[in-house]
């Protein structure tokens, strides 16, 4: 058993590692650490006024600054039903050209380049790739200066307020922006042909599901009402959580997503395959030319579609300035006076799919929910790597391993900052189980493995669940009673999920009902005792990923066959929710 | 001294033909009720409706930061870059008073070159102006002129009469005599007199100024600077807006990549905790209210005592810009015996109660 | 002359990165940054750090797991000059606004359950200052890049950076704008760290306090003017709290012994 880590992932923004553990042949585990300490953002926005927030919120990331600051306006003006004039929201469309125009080109040239180029960063690759060089950091610095004239400095700008700007920019400040955006076509068709010609390796391929904002009417953009995903499911902000079930990881103070079950992808990569078609004037010839099946499946395209959405930005510039100017009399902040009310923003940052999500109550704000895109990254982070370090292993290349988990993570351009700002899960609905349960039996069929001692009282809901669903006719529920059962529950259930039942101690009130991927539970060091070895060592990652833990909160684990009240009412829930699913997939069955 | 007669409609053009030659600067709205000076290029900006500037027009001739010199180990070269021929139109009486102060100031034992050039390269257009409740200037007389300007304009209904205080000025209006005309009528006299004897009606607020030095003397040690000082927020306001303060900071400004540094000027305040601090680390006023002393004990005292007038020109920019009232007005006033209504005052009031419950 | 140049290292801890990001904002000097000085280590920047003794080091962000105040006290242990850049560095942040440790227990348990973290263990968020010394500070959130220069600059030729002590306000006065705070505006202008240009004022919007307290600022002066113009208490203290980090906590003690 070995491991294989990059310890401190360089060129990506804050402070993070990935590591591949590998027995024999065979990666048992792939872990994306995030060293970045917890920063509780979302508690500290809590109670404070929406304006407070405005301000607070985006300091979760400095290179997603305006992305959050879009995402928080647009997210608390539905609340407090603000309706901006169309010139203030062209303002900030033009901050947030400015945004993706600054973070893509930090990305591809300065961040990513050099892993093609082979150098350790962009400064040692200037004696050779000058222009490179040169244009990624000018370009850098012309979206710095947009986002500097808009919001009023480079991170973190306060000018951009709820109802509209503090401050509009001169007119010759525009002007300028139009003609210097004009002026870098050349550079900008150049860059689109380098990042879209190079060379990307084509491990680690596979498919995954892509999500992004849909901007509506048919067209490209960078926010709107729904979220757009690559199997053509449409989602509206408000139910957002049917997308994120965010799940803490122990790994990591950033916490992992999960779209029914499995991970998806957000980012410029996303949105090019979900929008691409969209795609206009060069920009649009460029997509034709270039895209094709490898950009559906290899997450290292993420670096030509950043090259395309700088291509979209410069076409667009020049239009908003037109349009920013042709509206003079707009009052700069739109008065408002609603103290109450919910709303959710949904904002493209240039890592992907961001979600801010706000309640106010009498004036404060009461509830947040902050969901980044690194966070739903993570899981797909981890997936990508775990395929390219079984292929190259496969392969017999396993020297190639570390650099090209380095060069994967970083093609996600991660922004570790924004994902470890934690967002609050757990608080959630107290039968969030039941939801997450219920989508798992749908797509699944999973073996369930009731564990526990009978003699140990509160210990024995597994087993206790256990009986009681086999009584009622499912199938294939398991007993860890004895050795033998055990051994023939790992043959016959290779490779399939598992679920397992049992009694965890979560420090949560008697009774309360938790649902975990099993990956999680089993790297959470005051869960993992509750495993025995025998338990979980056939286990293979494969198998691991798959399978979750139902777990229930004792409240005594006294010697004794007795069951606590409060155990056996959420036991009830439990074969409750089980039952009503077998119902259903029974009539499904029938039908069939 | 000559008095000539120009009509309102000939302003715009008599300042399109002076302003050929040097940058015009003239006040503009900042805010709804908040003017500043500004370099026009197009007059419709102009706005003479005005009470004071936030800042007074010695920023024009010292900017708050001014690069002086570039230096190398062994070289220097100095930086002219502020120096440029201006003219400085529609300066109220105060602050042309103030310019008086600040040129003393800045020749009275070295000449600073960087004032002195930029002040030889501007030519001030004075304006006439009326009080609001926070002008002192008739307190401190300076609220009519009678030295520092090249041009007054004093507005009358249809014209302004144009007082020629220098031969620049003289050359100005020489530039195209035929916008002014001499004959000035008895109409225009008796208009103007009434005028004045209006405007000096019209002060609302009043300071005696001639009783400071003593008073300051005697109070020395009075409890009203550690109120004041509790209450100072220490912003530095009250100096900076003062038109007649000239202090500042020199340091250096390494470049990059170059052995060489820029050496910059910056204006600094005796209100602000690092002004008194030496090398070492010691400071000698580190107490808010040794350093509220020192301003006032300068503008009132100090200055009464050498030159017989205060270094206070009554512009009330102190009194509409400090938050805590800790002003001009509301210290002389306390100073002399008088009840004032400030929010240090109150401030201090409720800190004594609370520590008595 | 290579031998000559100072050893640098620029280190992030938990932040949003912004200062080592302004660091690499400064487009037109970064080539002149990494000539004029042996970039040793800038996890961001570059992938052949080397983690070795140093002339200075540069940090940013808040100490919030056991594994930062490890590091931490390596870095110190390395390096000549220790310098704290950015609001989480030399405050702690906005993530240091907990005073009370039971309330940031409470609150961390809301946010990621009773789940123990196997990788590192997290603590409360403190600036780098209550676990090292730190020879300089350079404030702002983020910090602001001329600033940055001119404090780079000078540490780089082995001039003491000068210190400052100013509020926001001298700033705001040069650029000519009006008192917010007079107009009856809540403004922390005069009880926050210049540095930032005055940036919020000349946007018409008041002071946020970004830049960190000054530490000789008069809040209870500015306390009670608040007070008198109608501000909600409790609103005032959340506001001179939000970007105070640890700084401000006898302040805000103070007000709710008085309180009671």
């Amino acid at each position: 058993m070995k491991t294989i880590s990059v310890e401190h992932l360089c060129r990506v923004e804050g402070n993070g590692g990935i590591s591949a553990t590998i027995d024999g042949k065979k990666v048992t585990e792939v872990k994306f650490n995030i060293y970045e300490g917890p920063r509780l953002i979302e508690q500290l926005t809590i109670g404070r006024t929406p304006e407070e927030d405005v301000s607070l919120a985006p300091r979760i990331c400095a290179i997603c600054t305006l992305s959050h600051k879009n995402a928080v306006l647009r997210a608390i003006e539905k609340a407090l039903s603000v309706k901006v004039p169309k010139k203030t929201i062209l303002m900030r469309e033009l901050m947030h050209m400015g945004e993706i125009i600054e973070s893509h080109s930090l990305h591809i040239f300065l961040l990513a380049l050099p892993d093609y180029l082979g150098y350790p960063n962009a400064i040692a690759m200037a004696a050779k790739y000058d222009l490179e060089v040169k244009i990624g950091l000018e370009m850098k610095n012309f979206g710095n200066h947009i986002m500097k004239t808009i919001s009023g400095r480079y991170i973190h700008g306060e000018n951009p307020v709820i109802g509209g700007f503090g401050k509009f920019p001169d007119k010759k400040d525009l002007l300028w922006i139009k003609s210097r955006a004009q002026q870098f076509m050349p550079f900008v068709l150049k860059t689109v042909s380098l990042f879209c010609e190079l060379d990307y390796p084509e491990i680690p391929e596979d498919e995954t599901l892509y999500a992004c904002c849909d901007p509506g009417n048919g067209k490209f953009g960078f926010w709107g009402e729904k979220i757009l995903l690559s199997n053509g499911e449409s989602i509206p902000a408000d139910d957002y959580k049917k997308l994120t079930n965010e799940f803490v990881v122990s790994h990591s103070y950033a916490k992992h997503s999960l779209y029914k079950g499995k991970p998806y992808s957000v980012g410029a990569l996303a949105r090019i395959n979900n929008l691409g078609e969209r795609l206009d004037g060069e920009a649009g010839r460029k997509f034709k030319k270039y895209f094709n099946e490898h950009w559906k499946k290899n997450p290292l395209y993420h670096n030509a579609a950043q090259a395309l959405e700088i291509l979209y930005c410069f076409e667009r510039i020049p239009v908003l300035v037109k349009k920013i100017l042709k509206d003079e009399n707009t009052p700069k902040i739109i008065p408002y006076s609603v103290k109450e009310g919910k709303g959710t923003g949904l904002v493209e940052a240039p890592r992907g799919l961001l979600i801010h999500h706000y309640e106010i109550k009498n004036g404060l704000v009461s509830n947040v929910d902050i969901i980044t895109p690194t966070a739903q990254n993570a899981e797909d982070i981890e997936r990508y790597c775990y395929i390219a370090t079984q292929k190259l292993l496969d392969e017999g290349q396993e020297e190639k391993i570390r650099d090209r988990m380095d060069l994967v993570v970083r093609a996600f351009d991660p922004c570790i900052s924004c994902s470890a700002h934690s967002a609050q899960v757990r608080q959630g609905k107290t039968d969030e189980w039941k939801s997450k349960l219920e989508t798992i039996l749908t797509h699944e069929e999973p073996a369930f493995l009731g564990i526990g001692n009978f003699r140990q009282g509160d210990d024995a809901v597994g087993i206790f669940i256990g009986k009681q669903l086999r009584d009622a006719g499912q199938k294939n529920v398991w007993l860890e009673s004895s050795t033998n059962e055990m051994e023939s529950f790992w043959k016959s259930n290779a490779g399939k999920p598992v679920i397992f039942l049992d009694a965890i101690d979560f420090q949560e009130k008697p009774g309360t009902v938790t649902f975990l991927p099993l990956l999680y539970a089993l790297n959470n060091s005051s869960l993992v005792h509750k495993f025995s070895p025998f338990v979980t060592g056939p286990l293979k990652y494969n198998q691991l990923k798959k399978s979750y833990i139902l777990g229930i909160q004792p409240a005594s684990l006294k010697r004794g066959k007795t069951i606590s009240p409060c155990v056996k009412k959420a036991t009830r829930e439990v074969l409750e929710t089980l039952k009503s699913r077998q119902k259903k997939n029974r009539h499904f069955k029938d039908k069939e | 001294m000559r008095i000539v007669k120009l009509k309102k409609e000939n302003l715009f053009p008599f300042l399109e033909v002076i302003s050929k030659e040097a940058d015009l600067w003239a006040p503009v709205k900042k805010y709804e009720d908040k003017h500043v000076f500004k370099a026009v290029e197009d007059f419709s900006e102009i706005d003479l409706d005005y009470q004071r500037t936030i800042i007074p027009p010695r920023r024009i001739l010292l900017p708050p930061k001014t690069n002086m010199f570039e230096a190398t180990q062994n070289t220097y070269k100095e930086d002219f870059s502020n120096v440029s021929k201006k003219i400085i139109f529609g300066i109220h009486a105060c602050d042309v008073n103030a310019l008086v102060i600040m040129d003393r100031f800045y020749n009275f034992a070295y000449d600073d070159p960087y004032y002195t050039r930029a002040r030889e390269n501007t030519l001030i257009l004075g304006y006439s102006c009326w009080p609001d409740e926070h002008c002192l200037c008739k307190s401190t007389n300076t609220h009519i002129v009678t030295e520092g300007y090249d041009l007054f304009f004093s507005k009358l209904d249809t014209h302004y009469l144009v007082w020629i205080g220098s031969s620049q000025g003289d050359d100005l209006i020489r530039k195209q005599p035929s916008l002014f005309n001499e004959d000035i009528s008895d109409k225009d006299i008796q208009t103007y007199l009434n005028w004045q004897k209006e405007r000096e009606d019209a002060f609302q607020a009043e300071i005696d100024f001639i009783d400071m030095p003593d008073l300051i003397e005697l109070k020395y040690n009075d409890p009203l600077w550690e109120e004041l000082g509790k209450a100072c927020l220490a912003c530095g306001s009250c100096t900076n807006v003062c038109p007649t303060c000239n202090c500042y900071n020199v340091y250096d400004k390494p470049i990059l990549g170059k052995n060489a540094s820029k050496i910059v000027r910056c204006w600094d305040a005796c209100t602000l905790e690092n002004y008194s601090e030496v090398a070492g680390g010691e400071n000698f006023r580190e107490n808010r209210a040794d350093r509220l002393k020192l301003w006032y004990t300068h503008k009132l005292q100090a200055y009464i005592s050498k030159y017989g007038k205060p270094a206070c020109v009554g512009c009330g920019r102190c009194i509409v810009s400090c938050p805590v009232d800790i002003n001009v007005l509301t210290v002389g006033k306390t100073l002399s015996g008088e009840k004032v209504d400030a929010f240090w005052k109150r401030f201090n009031l409720q800190v004594k109660k609370e520590v008595r419950k | 002359m290579e031998n000559s140049k100072l050893k640098i290292g620029i280190y992030e801890l938990t932040g949003c990165a912004g200062d080592a990001l302004l660091i690499l904002d400064c487009e037109k000097e970064l080539i002149d940054i990494f000539n004029a000085a042996d970039i040793q280590s800038f996890v961001m920047a570059k992938s052949d750090n080397i983690e070795g003794d140093l002339d200075i080091a540069l940090v940013e962000g808040s100490v919030t797991t056991e594994k930062e105040i490890e590091e931490l006290k390596d870095i110190r242990q390395r390096s000549k000059i220790v310098v704290a850049i950015g609001l989480c560095a030399t405050v702690g942040g906005i993530q240091a606004r907990f005073l009370d440790p039971k309330e940031w227990n409470e609150r961390f348990k809301k946010v990621y359950g009773n789940i123990e973290m196997t990788h590192t263990k997290p603590v409360q968020s403190k600036p780098i200052d209550a676990y090292i010394d730190v020879d300089f500070y350079l404030p702002g959130c983020p910090i602001g890049k001329e600033q940055f220069l001119i404090f780079f600059t000078r540490i780089l030729k082995g001039n003491p950076p000068e210190k400052s002590q100013n509020p926001v306000c001298v700033t705001c006065k040069y650029n000519e704008n009006d008192c917010l705070l007079k107009k009856g505006i809540l403004c922390l202008g005069p009880l926050t760290e210049d540095g930032c240009g005055a940036i919020c004022i000349n946007h018409n919007l008041p002071c946020a306090g970004c830049w960190g307290p000054l530490k000789t600022g008069n809040r209870t002066s500015e306390y009670y003017l608040l007070k008198e113009k109608g501000f909600d208490v409790e609103h005032i203290k959340k506001k001179m709290a939000n970007y105070s980090g640890t700084k401000i906590a006898s302040f805000l003690k103070e007000l709710e012994k008085e309180k009671k």
